[in-house]
């Protein structure tokens, strides 16, 4: 086995981003199983589901280039969608609730990053916990009942349609392309990418390790409240289980499309491609009559498979 | 003799980790109970107690060896739930009990091939696995139900001398842990690898000829296993398979490890204080339940404490 990964055309295969190859074999799969379902309008549609994943990827990818991880997003998108669909602020504009949800992923983005930064916390346990504080406080104030009605507002703009692409699948491109900007053009990129390679390195070369490790988890919380809003406006109801397990597809998703604790060669186009991944497993697997189970088991195998992948190459650079 | 009182309650200069103090946590809700309510201080509710507590502190203890080698195993919950759709199978118990072990340690040999052989890290090996066994078990039992043979329900709800079989029980796996960890070869290589690991040399124990690959699978096996016999015990309480009555169980067992003064980065921590520990979380629950707590809250509290246990320890690495 070694011998085949010291083979320079091997070395260079195990280079991509494992997504795309997955995109690839997915859309072969749909193509022989169901060919009349490779349309625009349709895969539109179920491309548009998975933008709040997408989004909420993009959190994610930062926190797992400075070799951390956020599993917070689940509390939020419901923190979020409880305070818009709830009532507690009657009479409330769109961007009034824009600003609040904002606001909520920033204070709880800065906390995660401070435990996780300053008090040097381990990540999973900070962020699973703020979930857990989230989602408990959450059920307790609905008392286990799903919350009151979206703002029309919401869903009629998720509802939209640009060139005919959903508005929200070209607003997911839009980020994505700028997160892109962000890591690859800025200092704050340069500093993420030095610090997920060697934390130790990049203090002694002058990187303010902590506080880019703070502002990584600020920016994931920050992003999964714009996850939440889209989200929220997806759905257009409240909610008491939404988005519980968008966390966990993030990471599968993340370390499908490349970027794995430090490490980021899948850029950000790989993680793109992960959560397209996800758009299209669910369709194969609901064509195919796999439901829920299945769905989990497919999930932690494709992240034992992708964590494998990467490990193996570590192991044998 | 104050220097040596000081350090065993701060836990400092110790491989016992700080223990003292949450014992004296335990004593306190204890007190605070027996002068609230009328109903905490008998021998039934003690004897529930702790009857009630028993699996959370026979997967404690299982998670506490993954610890120590400065691991974390978060498909203990899916195991336990595993556990108790496998025994609801209809099948003689004769089969079921030995096939609920074999199934529990290939899980952790899963888990321990990926971390040592293929070089994932703990924490995305376990989840995988949690994901993959809460499927499996969803498979099984897709809504609780069926029976668990008469042997496990006879084996935990009968008593002896006024005093109910868990607790026998639970002193038997205390026992088996103690001998596992401080009477044993391999309990002192955990102590040995852990401490390499949490100070950043992780071919530490190595280079002294400990073999930390093998032990390491170990300890993710003897992980698993605990967690299998947390799930029988559970099973033979609710009588009939659940596939979400692990659910968070990986979560208590942490909160319970930490709160025994177990350091997460490996090398330090003990038997006894894991036992407080869970024992601690344990009298929270009862006491938030006596006094009329709604669940969701005690959700809600219990990851503040586990926020607050955890962001107490310090430790040198950052991030995961």
């Amino acid at each position: 086995m070694a011998a085949v990964l010291a083979n320079p055309i091997a070395r260079r295969l195990l280079r991509i981003p494992p997504s795309y190859f997955v995109f690839l074999v997915l859309l072969a799969t749909l193509w022989i199983a169901r060919p009349n379902m490779l349309n625009l309008n349709i895969m539109g549609i179920f491309v548009r589901q998975i933008v709040p994943l997408g989004i909420l990827v993009l959190g994610q990818l930062v926190a797992m280039r400075v070799k951390s991880i956020d599993l917070s997003g689940g509390g939020i998108i419901l923190l979020i969608n409880y305070f818009i669909s709830s009532g507690t602020f009657p009479g409330a504009s769109m961007p009034f609730f824009v600003v609040l949800a904002l606001a909520t992923g920033l204070v709880i983005g800065l906390f995660n990053g401070f435990m996780i930064g300053s008090r040097r916390v381990s990540a999973v346990i900070v962020t699973l916990a703020v979930s857990i504080i989230l989602v408990g406080l959450v059920q307790f104030l609905s008392s286990g009942n799903p919350p009151g009605d979206v703002p029309k507002l919401f869903n009629d703009l998720y509802n939209t349609k640009f060139l005919s692409v959903p508005t929200p699948v070209l607003f997911w491109v839009l980020l994505t392309a700028l997160v892109w900007l962000l890591l690859s053009r800025t200092v704050f990129g340069r500093y993420v990418a030095s610090v997920g390679e060697n934390a130790e390195a990049a203090h002694f070369s002058g990187v303010p390790v902590q506080r880019t490790v703070i502002l990584a988890h600020t920016l994931a919380g920050l992003i999964a409240a714009i996850a939440a809003l889209v989200q929220t406006g997806s759905i257009a109801v409240g909610s008491v289980r939404v988005g519980l397990d968008l966390p966990i597809l993030a990471v599968a998703a993340t370390i499908l499309g490349g970027v794995v604790f430090g490490r980021g060669d899948g850029g950000v186009w790989g993680p793109f491609f992960g959560a397209l991944c996800f758009a299209l497993l669910f369709v194969v697997m609901t064509v195919l009559g796999i439901d829920e189970p299945g769905k989990l088991i497919a999930q932690g195998v494709i992240i034992l498979g992708a964590a494998i992948f990467y490990g193996v190459r570590v192991r044998n650079p | 003799m104050h220097r040596s009182l000081f350090n065993i309650l701060s836990g400092r200069n110790t491989r016992q980790g700080l223990w003292g103090l949450p014992l004296l946590v335990a004593l306190l809700i204890s007190l605070w109970l027996t002068v609230e309510t009328t109903q905490f201080a008998t021998a039934e509710n003690l004897f529930n107690l702790v009857a009630q507590a028993m699996p959370l502190i026979i997967a404690a203890i299982g998670q506490l060896v993954v610890v120590l080698i400065g691991g974390l195993d978060l498909s203990v919950g899916s195991v336990i739930s595993f556990t108790t759709a496998v025994l609801a199978l209809d099948q003689p118990a004769i089969v079921l009990i030995p096939a609920v072990f074999v199934l529990a340690a290939l899980i952790g040999l899963i888990n321990g091939l990926a971390i040592t052989r293929f070089n994932v890290h703990p924490i995305i090996a376990t989840l995988s696995t949690q994901y993959i066994v809460l499927g499996i078990t969803r498979i099984l039992r897709p809504v609780s139900g069926g029976t668990v043979p008469e042997i496990v329900i006879a084996a935990v709800s009968g008593s002896f001398l006024g005093i109910p079989y868990p607790v026998f029980w639970g002193i038997m796996v205390i026992l088996a842990a103690w001998k596992l960890l401080y009477g044993s070869r391999y309990g002192l290589h955990l102590f040995a690898i852990g401490g390499g690991i949490a100070s950043g040399a992780e071919s530490a124990a190595r280079n002294f000829g400990v073999s930390d690959r093998r032990n390491i699978i170990l300890a993710y096996v003897i992980c698993s296993c605990f967690a299998a016999v947390a799930g029988v015990f559970l099973a033979g309480r609710i009588v009939s398979g659940d596939p979400n009555v692990g659910l968070l169980f990986e979560l208590d067992t942490v909160t319970a490890v930490a709160l025994g003064g177990t350091q997460l980065s490996g090398g330090i921590g003990s038997l006894h204080g894991t036992v407080i520990g869970a024992l601690v979380m344990a009298l929270l629950a009862n006491g938030m339940n006596l006094a009329n707590v709604s669940p969701f809250v005690q959700t809600a509290i219990k990851g503040g404490i586990l926020l607050a246990v955890v962001g107490l320890q310090s430790r040198k690495k950052m991030g995961l």
